[in-house]
């Protein structure tokens, strides 16, 4: 259909195999800038993050460098019932589809897994008004709107569940 | 670190100081502000103690003369190390204090902390009244005098030194390191401090393969040059102890992974100059190009409705 553009594919969460899933928690950085490679790299080597010994909104503060950029950051949990992934394109598929052109394959595998990752500023320290933390607000909104037990009343609902600060938040963006 | 309190009696009486820097023009390590400051009847002494531009004298020399001036009780003596991950992320911030600005700051700060100590460095302000003619006025006496050797243009800094010390004198001069006596002496504490702290610097990455033989750091120094060379990394750059703000460091990026920055994008739209160094860094485009990239790194939110927009939560349909 022309008007779908989306295209579909699978991801893999599944253990396949592997004793143990490897946990990334506290390995995964966000950082304020696109570093174009792709691949292994040295990080805890060269990547020396610090705790400052100072909160700003309850959100301990850390500092690393990066390229000479001074990086403010926190390490924050993912929202409960949330979890991270890393993903790779999965191979064994690879020959099977190879009469698909490249770009519609589209079967993940989970790697790694993590529930903690650490967001990086450059120069600004973090806070709670960060767009990173902000977007978990998301979270909130869809599981008051599209969850199905709740989809008799969705406005009651949604008052149920969302805290009064995200509203407020939430208030002033739509407004 | 400098010489220790409790404060000296000399220091109530009015004292002259020499401000001057070392380590300014080097690739890395941290670049010192070192000043040293005696009472103004101490001068002539002073004159006598050998000390002349820190570069001019050998290693050994100016080792034997900072010890020779630490014993010294008619002089104090202070410093300023700035670290170079500070140098390096104040030229790179998103808005960059330049290298004299950092200078000036340092220069600052050393006098503010000596004058917190005590030490004498305004001039005296001295009522003259003549009865019989019925004046009163004020006169300045011999006070406190401080030796700069110049960041920039020397009247403006003087004149920015002024503002911040109204009450003390300013002498702000080209090669001050080399006519004043107390400003070669500053050279020198913060020559040797720089010297040791590179002799002394404790890397912080933790990567084999990695040695200590800077070089003086001098981007024309043969050593230093095999130094940068053998420590840059595709990813990280270089260690923590390079000044990444550095036009020597340019060319070495041309062999590493391309990093775009969402600041250099505001350099982009501003356009002032000094953001051309930036630019160079994480080899970003001119003009439309680099801002079409920024937008494919950067999840902007942009078109949707504003409780997306602003927290940058883009629609994926492709991953």
């Amino acid at each position: 259909m022309e008007e779908e553009k989306g295209t579909t594919g699978s991801i893999n969460l599944s253990l396949n195999g592997k004793e143990e899933k490897i946990n990334l928690s506290g390995q995964v950085h966000h950082l304020p800038c696109c570093i174009k490679f792709n691949g292994p790299c040295t990080v805890s080597q060269y990547f020396k993050p610090k705790l400052k010994g100072m909160e700003i909104d309850g959100l301990a503060v850390e500092e690393a460098h990066f390229r000479g950029r001074k990086l403010q950051g926190t390490t924050i949990s993912l929202p409960n019932g949330y979890a991270g992934f890393v993903l790779a394109k999965n191979n064994s598929g690879k020959r099977k589809a190879y009469d698909v052109s490249e770009g519609n394959s589209n079967d993940w595998e989970m790697k790694a897994k993590f529930d903690k990752l650490t967001y990086w500023n450059h120069d600004t320290p973090p806070s709670k008004d960060d767009p990173f933390l902000r977007s978990f607000h998301w979270f909130t909104v869809t599981e008051a709107n599209f969850f199905p037990p709740y989809f008799e009343n969705p406005l009651l609902q949604l008052h149920k569940q969302v805290k009064a600060e995200d509203l407020a938040t939430i208030d002033a963006a739509l407004a | 670190m400098g010489s220790e309190t409790p404060l000296p009696k000399w220091a109530s009486t009015p004292c002259i100081m020499g401000i001057d820097e070392a380590g300014r023009g080097p690739v890395l390590g941290p670049m010192v502000y070192g000043c040293l400051y005696c009472a103004r009847s101490y001068q002539k002494t002073l004159a006598t103690l050998n000390f002349a531009d820190s570069k001019t004298l050998k290693e050994e020399k100016r080792e034997e003369l900072f010890e020779n001036l630490k014993a010294d009780e008619s002089i104090g003596w202070s410093v300023d190390v700035i670290d170079p991950r500070e140098l390096s992320a104040k030229m790179l911030k998103k808005n960059k204090v330049n290298l004299n600005e950092i200078s000036h700051d340092s220069a600052i700060g050393l006098i503010n902390r000596v004058l917190n100590m005590g030490v004498l460095l305004t001039e005296i302000l001295l009522e003259y009244s003549d009865q019989s003619k019925g004046i009163t006025r004020l006169m300045k006496e011999n006070g406190g005098l401080v030796y700069l050797d110049t960041v920039g243009d020397a009247d403006k800094y003087r004149i920015k030194l002024s503002e911040r010390f109204p009450s003390i004198k300013f002498v702000v001069a080209k090669k001050a390191d080399s006519l004043y006596p107390v400003v070669s002496g500053a050279s020198i504490v913060a020559k040797v401090t720089r010297d040791r702290a590179l002799r002394e610097w404790v890397l912080e990455e933790t990567s084999e393969n990695m040695h200590r033989s800077f070089g003086s750091g001098y981007p024309g120094d043969p050593e230093t040059k095999a130094w940068l060379a053998h420590h840059k990394h595709s990813i990280f750059g270089f260690p923590t102890l390079v000044r990444f703000s550095w036009g020597t460091c340019t060319s070495y990026y041309k062999d590493m992974a391309e990093v775009l920055w969402e600041s250099d994008k505001v350099d982009e739209d501003v356009g002032y100059g000094s953001s051309g160094k930036q630019l160079k860094l994480s080899n970003v485009g001119f003009g439309k190009a680099a801002k079409r990239k920024i937008e494919e790194i950067e999840s902007s939110g942009k078109g949707r409705c504003k409780f997306f927009h602003s927290r940058k939560l883009e629609q994926l349909t492709h991953f």
